[in-house]
């Protein structure tokens, strides 16, 4: 295992994801540790970005697992199909043998990572969303790097050890022997600075006066008080995106006189677009 | 050297998992350390695991690397470190195991003096490692060129150079607002009180279980077999008294709105009242106290099950609390007082929390310390931030 490591190059961003020199650091470090990332911070801060990022940089394959909040950790491993092994016993037209178990085993997305004949980017999506347990029956997945099937009394080894990002948009910790686990990192919101460059790399003609006006009015609508969920990067993009089809838009006259069109691209959420359309005509 | 700085972050209350102190042994011994910066930033990957937590090890980075001179570490420095983390390591040999790449039939070998023996010479081993190329630190001349950074009296920090970079990095302090709990916001109030749900399972057996029928059809060979459960659905409930009266709790309204919205929409049987400083003989069920009073003696008839939440800051005159005629509210008298009527609550409700807006620091030294006291001893307190609501829905889910 040690080897295929050392065979990677080491992880220098991508052209469309604008990558922090601190941050590119801790994922190297990560890599040759052999150890899970976990990223924190809030949503639109480029979390999920950045495991796509490593994956393209690193010329690996990217697999993504969502954690839903009902999910069961073994989900995330594999899954025996049942429903189809019941149709083939009753109906029995298909090739498979139904009396051999293991071909109704489906790899999860965990298990798919551990079965590739290749090195793989693993995300973790969103940890958060799930119980505990959940992530406590992980954490032992991952320190083992295998896991048993228990209906064919298999153990799944790792082939290659995949790199492992785990993103958490909670502001709550996780538990403390998760958390000893991996590293850990915070991304914190972009500063204005950092998102010219963001705005830059996404809209590569942007006009300096327009990248002005809209990072200066996108800020000063993040301070809009009481919004459950503050407008992000990924608001902003669109924003801008919708913006720049619109003829009639100018930017010299973007804020004034309450002028901030399409709000509902970076306020989602009704209760928040009211509070939105309050403070900017207050 | 970075030893002492180890023991210091632990000493200022940050949780550091013990096993974070040999895993940045292993980075530094990868060659992925190469300069102050890097040390820097491996380090609180490594160590650090709340952003919470960033602002200090920022400060206490400065003023520890501020014109130091960057040293190996002794070997008694090293043997000190390992006696006084071995119990910790040992605590989960997995990880010991799986950090130091060990065999585990001969971890299992070794007796405690040898085990320490053998981490020393790990430490400061000066041969290459089986994965080659890279050794522990403690090589001293030795080291790779990569190591430069560290050599004895190579470099001093804070001087010109890599090193004081990082402690310009720390001095600015990027993290200072991560570094307090602050207001709790609506989202991280639905995030915990979500967990004081709990669904049971009552009523008819008549919801099926499609996964348990499919696989216990399969498991009979395909003869079908269908299994019910019984439905599920949330019978917890709950009751929310609020202090909305007096200037004491007009810094918290918003707080408190915000409680009582999430609460509403999370829970289908909630009730919610109000009282101003303490409840007595009468609670309200509208907000202004006027037109809906309901005798706090009727509670006795409730579901004893009911969790009982009372929000309110708990500061008040000493008779406030204590005096039979206690109440301050014009025209409203009665012949027991605060501390009896609360008393009459724990009672009848067994599972019940008191949300202190205030936080938990200011309980001692606020004006209200000794009615806040008095309250402890009959509810139990905990604070409206994150954790102080996450450790009440605990103690209210909680079966007695």
């Amino acid at each position: 295992m040690m080897k295929d490591v050392k065979n990677l190059k080491e992880f220098e961003g991508t052209e469309s994801y604008v990558l922090d020199p601190e941050l590119r650091k801790i994922v190297n470090i990560t890599i040759a540790l052999e150890m899970p990332l976990l990223l924190k911070g809030e949503p639109g801060t480029g979390k999920t970005l950045l495991a796509h990022a490593i994956a393209q940089d690193l010329g690996l394959s990217l697999i993504v697992l969502n954690v839903k909040s009902n999910m069961k950790a073994v989900e995330s491993l594999y899954q025996y199909d049942t429903l189809t092994r019941l149709n083939d016993a009753r109906f029995g037209d298909s090739k498979r043998n139904v009396k051999n178990i293991e071909e109704y085993i489906r790899m999860g997305k965990i298990g798919q990572a551990f079965v590739s004949d290749a090195k793989v980017v693993l995300l973790i999506d969103e940890i958060d969303k799930a119980d505990t347990d959940f992530q406590d029956d992980l954490l032992d997945v991952l320190d083992q790097m295998s896991f048993d099937i228990m209906e064919i009394d298999k153990t799944i080894k790792a082939k290659h050890r995949p790199i492992v990002i785990i993103t958490s948009n909670a502001k709550k910790d996780l538990s403390d022997p998760f958390l000893g686990r991996c590293n850990f990192h915070h991304i914190a919101f972009p500063n204005q600075e950092m998102m010219h460059s963001i705005v830059a790399a996404h809209f590569p003609e942007i006009e300096k006066n327009v990248a002005n006006a809209v990072i200066n009015t996108f800020y000063s609508l993040r301070k809009v008080p009481n919004v459950e969920k503050k407008p992000s990067t990924r608001e902003l993009i669109n924003w801008i995106r919708a913006l720049n089809n619109d003829p009639k838009f100018k930017a010299s006259q973007l804020g004034k006189d309450g002028n901030v069109p399409y709000l509902g691209v970076l306020f989602k959420k009704s209760a928040d677009l009211e509070q939105a359309k309050a403070y900017i005509n207050h | 050297m970075f030893i002492p700085f180890f023991y210091e972050l632990r000493a200022l209350g940050i949780p550091i998992p013990p096993t974070a102190f040999l895993r940045l042994q292993k980075a530094l011994n990868l060659g992925m350390v190469n300069s102050m910066e890097d040390f820097y930033i491996a380090a609180r990957a490594i160590m650090i695991k709340s952003e919470k937590y960033f602002d200090l090890y920022d400060r206490m980075f400065a003023h520890y690397f501020e014109g130091v001179e960057f040293k190996n570490p002794s070997d008694e420095e090293l043997e000190e470190a390992i006696r006084s983390m071995l119990l910790e390591w040992l605590k989960n040999p997995k990880e010991l195991i799986d950090i130091l790449g060990l065999d585990p039939e001969q971890f299992k070998k070794y007796t405690a003096e040898e085990l320490i023996k053998y981490l020393l010479e790990r430490l400061k081993e000066q041969n290459e490692r089986h994965d080659g190329g890279s050794r522990w630190i403690g090589t001293g001349g030795t080291s790779p060129v990569g190591h430069s950074g560290y050599h004895p009296g190579g470099m001093r920090v804070g001087g010109s150079g890599g090193g004081g970079m990082a402690i310009k990095v720390a001095m600015e302090r990027r993290w200072k607002e991560y570094a307090y709990d602050g207001p709790i916001d609506s989202s991280q109030m639905a995030e915990a009180l979500k967990r004081l749900r709990h669904l049971t399972p009552t009523g008819p057996m008549d919801e099926l279980n499609i996964d348990e029928t499919i696989y216990q059809t399969v498991r009979n060979g395909g003869e079908i077999d269908i299994i019910y459960d019984r439905r599920l659905k949330d019978k917890l409930k709950v009751i929310l008294m609020m202090d909305n009266g007096g200037w004491s709790m007009d810094p918290y309204i918003e707080v408190c709105r915000t409680l009582f919205m999430y609460a509403n929409s999370n829970f289908k049987d909630l009730k919610t009242y109000y009282f101003h400083n303490c409840v007595y003989d009468r609670v309200y069920a509208d907000p202004p106290r006027q037109t809906k009073p309901m005798k706090t003696i009727d509670f006795s008839r409730f579901d004893p099950e009911t969790r009982l939440i009372i929000v309110g800051d708990g500061s008040m005159a000493p008779y406030e609390l204590g005096a039979d005629d206690g109440n301050i509210e014009y025209g409203e008298y009665q012949s027991r007082s605060g501390h009896w009527w609360l008393q009459f609550l724990a009672r009848t409700f067994p599972h019940a929390a008191w949300l202190n807006p205030k936080t938990k620091d200011y309980w001692e030294i606020t004006a209200g310390a000794y009615t806040i006291s008095k309250i402890m001893e009959i509810f139990p307190m905990f604070d409206l931030t994150l954790e102080g609501l996450d450790s009440a829905v605990k103690h209210l889910v909680k079966k007695q």
